[in-house]
């Protein structure tokens, strides 16, 4: 086949640069019609060109990495991100949560001219879990990070064990040696490097006792030893089943990390000043995102970039920069209220935002919207394992309440169940009215917290951008 | 009159819990607390000592492969108790995995058949696909009929025996095999099925019913009030009215 010299230049061929295009007009196209598609330009691409991602993938100077896990992946992807860049790598990065096979496309194919030329030094990808072999397959990563596995999504994957074998599949696909970074304080992932010998492990987790938490989690998901059956024993939890454990009977216990936590204390505005501890030396970092399971983002990224070869001054300086990424914790301003909004989308990820909004210790008005689209998890019973109770404790700090979504019904009834009055609880299943609502019923200067599943944050964003409060995502 | 205490048993709750089955606990508990009646909640763990004698309610909840293994076994020592409370009108719930348990056999994917508790006549074959998503059944609750909505999540294929009945049939989903339109099982006060999301707190009225049978159980002459259930007719009536809808199709699993 005769190609011509300048697409051979760029190894992309024609093939290639049909979905391209299409892709490029789809991205160009959804934004100017207000939605930032993020997924449908790389769905459409790679129809036309199931090669697409592969030949861009290809072209990353310094190859990419790929993050996958329950929760934490695209924080720790965007910590990355700031890291590698800190360090004068260009990165390409799929910001926006995107994290399907063509969330990716999409995100290379914004990202390359329209000759299909990819100038960047290294992709930083987030992978949903059950993507992550199709992923690993076309774009070759030269390393990843596994943050966690924790129960999310289960009608998309079936089981728990099921999203493990998924993970397990794309380690297998890694190159030999390629450096992993897994988060020592979860058995789930240990587990993985026992199955799994291609990949090089470094592991991270936390060596100091953090204040107990005031609820359990009750969808802890491995309790047993996944080699013998046993009931782990834990002297310490950080939360869920994240802590230290060893095996009463057989070999199975946490490794010794290689990057540490071994100190953490509150500082002014938010801040948190942390000492994470590599083999070479401890440094001080003043992390500015809240909540422990962050804690675990800034460590995955650290024990990446540190294997990568990275300087402990690029990883801090990197740390520090960092600003909440997309819905995941994310403040506005709107009419003299500040508004903060944290995704939720499974039960350990939504405690741990349901926590750090009570410790806020502001009065609290409340709206939790969830709907039950492909992207959000069409089964929603993980609502039934999310500890709502923490709100009937702290019932003296709730002013308004609402919930909304397509399946605000259920929500509604959740939170019944949790202990408050159904005369509490305002039901508006459109997102738009129920933010409305509660912006209106709030006081002057007070706080609204939103929890939205991952289509509803898109929604509300979407509101929030027509009241003039945020920046489009797709500009961020 | 004091108010009556039941004592709900929750089989395995770490072995066996998916799908949100504390959401069937919760909503067990908060129920009963709303008609005036009191509860204890017991843990069954492996290897521990109870007996039946002293519980009014059963739940099982739902597993993944590997756990519904770690339990058979214990499981399998409390058969003789269970049959002997079966038979006398203890009230149980078993979701999904546990479900499969109380039959004769489940045959996995790769032929090897898993033997079950052989409590009641049926049988689990593996199937290829996943029978994923929302699922109304039509059944008849105290001589009344009535829907039971929920989400069914299994690749399970339940066939009953021809002398059991199931707990209702299929108007939208797949059931216990998508072929026969059967869901569930239900003999004597023992109900097997495959909804959960969460099952109880969006179908009230199955709630009660399981409340009055242990109470009956117990032999205590106690009216259940009428609640004010309008939060959980709008959940009910949202996954009937989607179902039903004729834009509905079934959302598939496949990426």
């Amino acid at each position: 086949m005769k190609r011509s010299r300048h697409l051979k230049r760029n190894n992309i061929r024609p093939r290639e640069i049909s979905g391209l295009w299409l892709g490029k007009l789809l991205a160009i196209g959804t934004r100017l019609g207000g939605q930032g598609g993020t997924t449908l330009p790389g769905r459409a691409a790679s129809a036309l060109s199931p090669l697409l991602l592969a030949s861009l993938a290809g072209q990353l100077r310094r190859g990419s990495l790929v993050i996958t896990g329950t929760n934490g992946k695209t924080t720790t992807a965007y910590l990355l991100a700031n890291i590698f860049r800190q360090s004068g790598f260009s990165v390409v990065h799929n910001r926006t949560g995107a994290n399907l096979a063509w969330g990716i496309t999409s995100a290379l194919l914004s990202a390359s001219t329209f000759c299909g030329h990819l100038p960047y030094d290294l992709g930083v990808m987030e992978s949903d879990e059950g993507a992550f072999p199709g992923v690993v397959q076309a774009i070759q990563p030269r390393g990843a990070v596994i943050t966690n596995i924790f129960r999310d999504q289960l009608d998309r994957y079936g089981e728990v064990d099921q999203i493990r074998s998924m993970i397990g599949q794309g380690l297998e696909a890694l190159p030999e040696g390629a450096p992993v970074a897994l988060n020592a304080d979860d058995p789930s992932v240990v587990y993985l490097e026992q199955q799994h010998h291609r990949f090089l492990p470094i592991y991270y987790g936390f060596s100091i006792n953090l204040p107990q938490a005031r609820y359990q989690n009750t969808g802890q998901d491995i309790k047993s030893c996944p080699l013998c059956g046993r009931k782990l024993t834990y002297t310490t939890i950080h939360y869920a089943h994240l802590g230290r454990y060893r095996c009463p009977s057989c070999k199975f216990r946490r490794p010794d990390p290689e990057v540490r936590l071994i100190n953490f204390n509150p500082e002014p505005h938010g801040i948190t000043g942390i000492t994470i501890a590599f083999p070479t030396e401890n440094v001080t970092v003043h992390y500015p995102l809240p909540g422990i399971y962050n804690l675990y983002n800034a460590l995955a990224a650290a024990a990446c970039a540190w294997a990568w070869g990275l300087s402990t001054r690029d990883i801090t300086a990197g740390l520090e920069q960092a600003v909440p990424s997309f819905g995941r914790m994310e403040s506005f301003q709107i009419n003299n209220r500040a508004v903060l909004m944290g995704l939720i989308k499974n039960p350990v990820g939504a405690n741990e935002v349901l926590r750090t909004f009570l410790e806020s210790r502001e009065r609290i008005n409340l709206l939790i919207a969830i709907n039950d689209n492909y992207a959000d998890g069409t089964d929603i019973s993980w609502l039934w394992d999310v500890d709502f109770e923490q709100l009937a404790g702290a019932r003296n700090q709730l002013g308004t309440l609402a919930v909304s979504g397509i399946r605000a019904a259920d929500m509604g009834v959740r939170l019944k169940y949790a202990g408050l009055e159904p005369a509490l609880i305002t039901v508006e299943p459109v997102l738009k009215r129920a933010l409305e609502q509660t912006l209106q019923s709030s006081r002057d200067e007070d706080t609204i917290f939103i929890l939205p599943t991952y289509t509803a944050m898109l929604a509300l964003r979407r509101v929030i951008n027509r009241l003039g409060a945020a920046r489009p995502f797709w500009e961020v | 009159m004091t108010s009556p205490c039941l004592a709900i048993y929750h089989l395995y709750p770490e072995h066996l819990n998916l799908y949100g089955d504390r959401g069937n606990i919760l909503a067990l508990r908060q129920r009963a607390q709303w008609h005036g009646i009191n509860t204890r909640l017991i843990p069954v763990r492996p290897g521990y000592k109870v007996s039946f004698a002293a519980c009014d309610l059963l739940f099982m909840g739902g597993g993944q492969d590997n756990e519904q293994k770690m339990v058979y076994r214990d499981f399998q020592s409390r058969r003789s108790e269970l049959l002997e409370s079966i038979e006398l009108g203890m009230a149980i719930l078993a979701i999904c995995g546990s479900y499969q348990l109380l039959g004769r056999y489940y045959a996995a994917a790769d032929g090897e058949k898993i033997p079950g508790l052989e409590l009641l006549d049926f049988y689990t074959e593996a199937g290829s696909r996943r029978m994923i998503g929302d699922i109304v059944t039509r059944c008849h609750i105290q001589g009344v009929r009535h829907t039971l909505v929920g989400f069914e999540n299994h690749c399970g294929r339940t066939y009953l025996g021809s002398a059991l009945r199931p707990l209702g049939t299929v108007v939208r989903g797949y059931g216990n095999n998508g072929q026969d339109r059967t869901e569930g099982v239900l003999y004597k006060n023992v109900i097997g099925t495959y909804l959960h999301g969460s099952l109880l707190p969006k179908n009230p009225r199955l709630t009660d019913w399981l409340l009055q049978k242990a109470l009956h159980y117990r032999n205590i002459d106690f009216r259940l009030k009428q609640l004010d259930d309008t939060l959980e007719e709008q959940a009910h009536r949202f996954i009937i009215k989607r179902c039903l809808s004729p834009l509905y199709h079934r959302r598939s699993s496949a990426m």
